[in-house]
């Protein structure tokens, strides 16, 4: 069996004899200097190799991958001889074949830049099938010339100097024949002509090669961005893939699939009963559910935006402009959505206001006490907790609402009595909503002689919904007596202001006296600056000076 | 004075005259175009035609399209320009004014 060798034609790779290469190689020639002093010339061969290619390709079989003497001789008749051509410029042509005939039908090598098996440039394989070694050692070579120092320049001459074989007559004469005695005698002839012929081209020639050479330049560039922006670009698809499908499971799965409603609060994390919950916040269970439809278009979209952007980065994914155009305005419907919820929420909490007699009680307490005690109530909050926290709980029985909202604070008192005030809280959209709410708002406590306990929770209507509902309980001391805050206030005092600032929690279990200064503790050990006071020397000589 | 040369140029001016005709009926690819010259007994070879498509293109008379091809590199599928239609059009008359005069001199 013969030897055989790879070609490339027209970007399909044939395996064909070497008998029929040689033929193949010499009648490419043939056509080639035929047309070669017509414009057309590059394109006639690329359409020429094509069609032979294709024919290549019909005569392949599974039994026979190999191109044969007669399957080219076959081409040849299918395609015709040039002399067959019908042609304008007969007689032209005819002159012009004679004299290039000798030239071109000799085989001689040449450098060309090798497309087929290139890296960068093609410049090292093309180098190397002029040489006749492997791609392999030049590529080596210039990677170590790369680190020398000089590598990188002269590839890059190498590649504006060396032409690209963009024609199978090209490849072929940049494979060139194997060397023997013959060929070499035959190449030192040749090489007389041509050193003349390529000094009448040399000067048209530079032109071209210079003005090529920004642009070969700014290619090679165009190709290691283009490498580096590939990787990075896969690299970016992949996040985007496994952050937009998390995200897109975490939403839906917050929507649709889960019943409860994660909370993070100090205390830890709680699940409540999202309808429940919902239904309890939202003014109807219409508004409730176009929320859910306007939370899942505005934050998904983009979540699906982005799974997108990573699949198209990976896969070159087609769109069409209108479904973009439709997704976009499904997306501003969606955020329109959420923005009337918002203004609709907005205006329900909108207002604060009431009448003053309603939800504010004042309850004056027997003038002859010295000393208060105030504590709060312990027992649970009734109904089930929907939301426990340490220092909020939301509860629910069959027909109401239960808040913990408790805030207590300690003023000084304008008159000599001992007021207790209790403030009730909540939002509404108008006056009247809110006064009706507040009349709807029941909270406990009791005084007892000097103590004074009270209740821990608020109770309404379900039908007023958690509107922030809270009691302020202002407790209005005279200057002079003193009150006892009791440990289970711990949840509940805020912010009550004392001449040592000591902390809220700090307070607790401990006895207060208001003076002209403010409250100051009674039983503090050596709290900065202050020493312990009797309650007696108090009520003779006061205030005390700080040294 | 050779007759083979007159054959030829005979031929030629016809072949053009034929291409266009072929593609008045919508775009083909040059092996479409081989088939049915090879019919009419224009052309023996294919080789023939691949100059001549590329001129009547450089001319302005036709344009392509490239489209992938199962079996083998992209096929240029070719097709009359405005101009190609016109030049046809004029062609056709000038053909139909060469048959009469053929006819009328040759009685």
């Amino acid at each position: 069996m013969n030897q055989t060798v790879t070609i490339n034609i027209s970007g399909i790779v044939f395996h064909i004899d070497v008998d029929a290469y040689e033929e193949l190689k010499k009648y490419l020639s043939k056509i080639k200097s035929y047309f070669k002093n017509s414009e057309e010339c590059e394109e006639i061969m690329m359409d020429i190799e094509a069609r032979i290619a294709e024919l290549f390709s019909e005569k392949i079989s599974s039994n026979n991958q190999v191109i044969q003497s007669k399957d080219v001789e076959e081409v040849i008749g299918v395609m015709g001889k040039p002399e067959q051509y019908i042609d304008e410029d007969e007689e032209d042509l005819e002159k012009e074949r004679k004299s290039s005939h000798q030239k071109h039908y000799s085989s001689e090598k040449k450098l060309f830049r090798d497309p087929d098996d290139r890296m960068i440039g093609g410049v090292a394989a093309g180098l190397a099938a002029y040489i006749g070694i492997e791609s392999l050692w030049l590529r080596l070579f210039f990677v170590v010339a790369l680190f020398i120092g000089f590598g990188f320049l002269l590839y890059i001459i190498l590649w504006i100097v060396m032409a690209e074989a963009k024609t199978a007559s090209d490849k072929l004469h940049m494979k060139g024949e194997p060397v023997n005695i013959d060929n070499i005698g035959r190449t030192f002839k040749d090489e007389a002509d041509k050193v003349s012929d390529n000094f009448k081209k040399h000067g048209q020639q530079y032109g071209k090669k210079a003005e090529s050479a920004i642009e070969s330049f700014f290619n090679f560039i165009g190709q290691i961005l283009n490498g580096v922006f590939k990787v990075l670009g896969k690299v970016f698809g992949v996040i985007f893939l496994l952050v937009g499908t998390f995200m897109l499971i975490g939403l839906l799965s917050m929507l649709i699939g889960s019943e409860t409603v994660f909370s993070i609060t100090s205390d830890g994390v709680f699940s409540i009963p999202s309808t429940e919950f919902f239904n309890l916040i939202f003014i109807s269970e219409n508004q409730f559910h176009m929320a859910i439809i306007g939370a899942a278009i505005t934050i998904g979209l983009p979540i699906a935006m982005l799974i997108y952007a990573g699949a198209n980065l990976l896969y070159k994914i087609k769109t069409h402009t209108g479904v973009s155009i439709g997704l976009f305005i499904l997306w501003v419907i969606g955020i329109f959505l959420c923005a009337m919820i918002g203004i609709r929420m907005g205006t329900e909490l909108s207002y604060n206001e009431r009448d003053s007699e309603i939800g504010t009680s004042k309850t004056i307490i027997n003038e002859d006490k010295e000393d208060f005690h105030l504590s709060i109530a312990t027992e649970n909050v009734p109904g089930e907790g929907i939301l426990e926290d340490k220092y909020f709980t939301i509860s629910l029985d069959e027909d109401s609402i239960y808040f913990n909202d408790i805030q207590v604070r300690v003023y000084e008192s304008k008159s000599d009595s001992f007021e207790i005030e209790i403030e009730k809280d909540v939002a509404g959209y108008s006056k009247k909503d809110v006064n009706s709410k507040l009349n709807q708002m029941n909270y406990n406590y009791s005084i007892n002689n000097d103590s004074i306990l009270l209740g821990n929770y608020i109770s309404t209507l379900r039908k007023n919904k958690i509107r922030g509902q809270e009691i302020n309980v202002k407790l209005y001391l005279p200057i002079g007596k003193s009150i006892y805050l009791d440990k289970s206030l711990k949840h509940a005092i805020n912010n009550i202001a004392n001449v040592t600032d000591t902390w809220d929690s700090e307070m607790l279990g401990k006895r207060w006296v208001m003076l002209e200064d403010g409250l100051t503790c009674l039983d503090c050990d050596e709290i900065e600056g202050i020493t312990t006071i009797q309650l007696d020397s108090i009520r003779t000589q006061m205030p005390i000076e700080i040294e | 004075m050779k007759i083979e040369n007159t054959k030829a140029q005979m031929r030629k001016g016809v072949l053009e005259y034929c291409i266009l005709s072929i593609l008045k009926n919508g775009e083909a690819y040059p092996s479409e175009i081989i088939e049915k010259l090879k019919a009419g007994k224009l052309i023996v070879v294919e080789g023939t035609l691949y100059p001549l498509l590329t001129r009547l293109k450089n001319a302005g008379l036709l344009s392509y399209r490239w489209e992938e091809s199962k079996s083998g590199p992209p096929r240029k599928y070719y097709q009359l320009t405005e101009i190609g239609t016109e030049f046809l059009k004029e062609l056709e008359t000038t053909w139909n004014d060469l048959v009469k005069a053929v006819k009328i001199t040759s009685k």
